[in-house]
């Protein structure tokens, strides 16, 4: 038997608030972890507040942003080393916490490192803010023709209802990049990593880490969120439709939110792609996109759409697919699920089990034990339903790739990331119709759960929309030339 | 294919004969017997389920227990029709859940199967909700079989009032809703003259009649005898009620002692109902675990929710059911609520699928959730 402890939270180093902290056990075979939280209280929650923005105010705000991405470049790269400690008690605690597999975990922390790294930071910032010194200082515009500044909100309050591992840090990160405080709140499902990850920004600048916690409590409480709320200026909320509109109607005015409600991604393959040559690589990333993360991200395809008339029927690319699902199960296996979730993905193999003993063209293909994976291929049902998700594959046939945007036009709101081969010349105009449709990101099978640090997130600029300009216009040029800005950082 | 008619009147004999035995009697031969002259009939003509069984390598000759037998998971009634005659189908029930019609189960039921379910409700009730003999006024607080001829439980509470009501039993939800004010006079009457009343119906029905009670002040002390029969669970039509708080709500505004509650399990897609054992074991001075009792002519399995391995008592898992009066459609079920097997039975937690999703990805449950608001 091992015990592991972990934290629940993460305070800055100089936060003094009298706390009795209680403990929460996870266990699943021969681990152990205790999970230490501090209760959270309308009061504990401004102090933190006000806490953070005095630290801010210090450290943050007057920090360079060439700083700042250096930080952060220094503790991704720290993460992607497979001995760093606490990448190492990461994947004794989330496993146990979430039930992903440990390999999932791993996969998914490479993958989120991978991209937050100095470059991906700089390409973000230039692609939506254009001059990163923007945020340091009052910088000449030509468009303008004066000099412009851009301001980050003292504090953001970030909801995580998720229990995507790695998803936090990018909030932070996100938050730091515009020198805003960041007061995360981390859900039941995955409270550990962003703990970690601020642990690793303290070890490298305390002083920024002075800027950032996390604390857990109850989705919902209002006098808590109320506490959060009035005392920051802009909110990042993750979380289901729902979620996020109770909490939307609770946030005042005066706060920027930002909204990232549950959505769903998908996939195309015209068929000049469904040949042969290429079949399998194409099966090993669709496997891909499935796989990681275990289907739970909205990055993750909830279907994908084979067009028939190509070189391998939908049916066969199935076959190839089963596969690749197999062989993906053996290198990162699916982790462990709820009751509920078994269940619906056994109720759903049965009725699609019984489609295809009635007869009708369906295919479906198992994991030889328990709920590991399933694929099932289908004529679409020219409707959109969600999937059961957990590495349930479905592979919608279609007779043109135009049947997809007629089809997933009533759940345009929902759509997110498209993967996308169709391979001939209908693409470009396919791509602009997925666009109109509300798809945030389309990229190639294979790439779906891996956007880089510059897209933009549900179609939001997320950096932009947390910043405030302020614009210096038709003065007497003289007076702010003598200052010679330049820019420091080679765009 | 064999004409079954010689055959299937002969086990429904035998089938009906063994519920009527009593619902105490423990016959695993004589179950096991019937079970597998049931799976050969079902197996032999119903073509969907043979090829279910034989993708799985299973066939009657191959197999001699019950719980060998494939089971179909609860969905797949809203794919296919299951029956034994299927042109000779006397009544169908479609299972609840949702507005979207795609996504209701038919369940159909022969003359012959709805006599087995009939005695299954006869015999189980007049040992675990009646073994005092009482006759009372049944009171539903559910819509009448013209009005819902489809539900099941409806089906089942019309029967309670032939066999054990007296004559002034009713249904008491209407076209209109729920008629409160007609069930607040009954129970006056029940009061004044001393006539034991049983009320039944849907728990969440029980909770929304107690929240208006306490809103207005109302209480009653029902007349000795009287007893809840409370099923389901509440989802979204009450707010939510533990069984503490529940039986303490029986008490203070029906006056009905917690010994008189009974909660029941019934689902469409079989064909007995499962009686918690606490009014039975009250009468008997026992004081017991409460749990769900199982009749002689059904087994209760708990499996693991991935493997579908049966699990060990006291383990929580998925409830699976073999209920020999399902020998119309399909005998052996596999359901998506959570239980366990405890002393005296099984218990039953809930719905497995109503624990919520835990990624970011747009979910079934909250899809539809999107759509019925909407609607």
């Amino acid at each position: 038997m091992k015990t592991v402890d972990a934290n629940g939270y993460y305070f800055p180093p100089d936060f003094r608030y009298p706390i009795s902290y209680t403990t929460k056990t996870y266990k699943h075979e021969d681990v152990t972890v205790h999970l230490k939280i501090p209760p959270a209280t309308p009061d504990l929650v401004a102090a933190l507040a006000e806490h953070l923005k005095k630290n801010r105010e210090k450290h943050l705000s007057r920090m360079p942003i060439e700083r700042i991405v250096a930080v952060l470049d220094k503790a991704s790269r720290l993460w992607l080393d497979k001995d760093y400690p606490y990448r190492r008690l990461a994947l004794q605690t989330i496993p146990v916490i979430t039930g992903f597999s440990s390999e999932a975990v791993e996969a998914s922390i490479d993958v989120e490192m991978e991209t937050s790294l100095e470059h991906d930071m700089w390409q973000a910032l230039r692609s939506e803010i254009q001059n990163p010194l923007y945020l340091d200082d009052f910088q000449y515009s030509d468009e303008l023709d004066g000099y412009r500044r851009a301001f980050g909100p003292e504090l953001v309050v970030s909801f995580f209802s998720e229990n995507i591992p790695s998803l936090p840090h990018l909030l932070f990160m996100r938050s730091a990049l515009v020198k805003a405080a960041c007061l995360g709140k981390v859900a039941s499902g995955e409270p550990t990593f962003a703990a970690l990850y601020l642990k690793t920004i303290e070890d490298i600048d305390p002083d920024m880490a002075g800027c950032m916690a996390v604390l857990y409590w109850q989705g919902g409480d209002e006098e808590v969120e109320r506490a959060a709320f009035n005392h920051a200026d802009a909110a990042v909320i993750f979380g289901s439709i729902e979620t996020c509109s109770s909490i939307l109607k609770r946030i005042p005015n005066t706060v920027k939110a930002l909204v990232h409600g549950h959505k769903m991604g998908f996939g195309v393959i015209g068929k000049n792609r469904m040949h042969h040559k290429d079949a399998e690589d194409l099966a090993v990333g669709v496997a891909y996109d499935h796989a990681m993360f275990d289907q739970q991200a909205c990055l993750a395809p909830q279907v994908y759409y084979l067009e028939e008339g190509g070189e391998i029927s939908p049916g066969e690319f199935a076959r190839i697919l089963a596969d690749a699902m197999s062989s993906m199960e053996e290198k990162m296996p699916r982790g462990r699920l709820s009751a509920g979730e078994a269940a619906l993905i056994h109720q759903s193999r049965g009725r699609y089990e019984i489609k295809e003993l009635s007869g009708e063209a369906v295919q479906l293909m198992t994991s030889v034990y328990g709920t590991a994976w399933t694929i099932v291929c289908e004529k679409s049902p020219g409707r959109f339903s969600p999937s059961p998700l957990n590495r349930f594959v479905r592979l919608w046939r279609v007779k043109d790739i135009s049947q997809v945007i007629r089809e997933l036009k009533p759940v345009g709101p929902f759509l997110q990331n498209a993967a996308v081969a169709v391979g001939d010349e209908r693409e470009p105009d396919f791509l602009r119709e997925l666009g109109e449709l509300g798809v945030a990101r389309i990229t190639s099978p294979g790439n779906m759960p891996v956007p880089s640090m510059m897209w933009h997130h549900d179609g939001i600029a997320t950096l932009a929309a947390l910043l405030r300009w302020c614009d210096v216009e038709k003065m007497m040029k003289s007076e702010y030339r003598t200052r010679n800005y330049e820019c420091r950082v080679n765009a | 294919m064999k004409d079954i008619t010689q055959e299937l009147k002969q086990l429904d004999k035998d089938i009906l004969a063994f519920i009527q035995k009593s619902i105490a009697h423990d016959d695993e031969k004589g179950f096991n017997d019937l079970a597998m002259r049931a799976f050969e009939l079902q197996f032999e003509h119903i073509p969907l389920y043979r090829r279910y069984c034989q993708r799985r390598e299973i066939t009657p000759q191959e197999i001699s227990s019950w719980d060998q037998i494939p089971p179909l998971p609860t969905d797949v009634f809203k794919e296919a029709v299951f029956s034994l005659l299927p042109d000779q189908i006397a009544r169908t029930f479609t299972t609840s859940g949702t507005s979207n019609i795609k996504e209701q189960g038919n369940v159909s039921y022969d003359e012959g199967g709805l006599n087995l379910m009939d005695a299954t409700i006869r015999t189980a009730a007049s040992e675990m909700l009646f073994p005092d003999g009482v006759r009372p006024m049944i009171l539903v607080l559910a819509p009448p079989p013209e009005i819902a001829p489809q539900m099941v439980m409806v089906y089942g509470m019309n029967r309670l009032i032939e066999y054990f009501g007296l004559p002034q039993s009713r249904f008491l939800i209407e076209e209109i809703g729920f008629d409160i004010k007609s069930l607040i006079d009954a129970l006056r009457t029940a009061e004044k003259e001393g006539v034991p009343v049983a009320i039944c119906g849907g728990s969440f029905g029980f909770v929304n009649f107690f929240d208006y009670c306490i809103n207005k002040g109302i209480e009653f002390h029902l007349p000795a005898g009287s007893r809840c029969l409370d099923a389901g669970g509440f989802k979204g039509r009450s707010r939510e009620v533990g069984r503490e708080e529940f039986l303490d709500l029986c008490k203070g505004i029906l006056g009905v002692q917690r010994g008189f509650c009974v909660n029941l399990l019934g689902m469409t897609e079989i064909s007995s109902q499962y009686y918690d054992n606490t009014l039975k074991n009250h009468l008997q001075g026992l004081n017991t675990q409460r749990a769900k009792s199982i009749p002689p002519w059904a087994r209760v399995q708990v499996v693991d929710p991935d493997s579908l391995e049966p699990l060990p008592e006291g383990e929580t898992g998925l409830l699976r059911h073999f209920d020999l009066a399902n020998r119309g459609h399909i005998c052996a079920i596999q359901t998506d609520d959570l239980g366990s097997i405890v002393p005296g039975g099984f218990e039953v937690y809930g719905r497995a699928r109503d624990d919520g999703s835990r990624g970011c990805s747009l979910s079934i449950d909250e899809m539809t959730r999107i759509i019925e608001d909407g609607s």
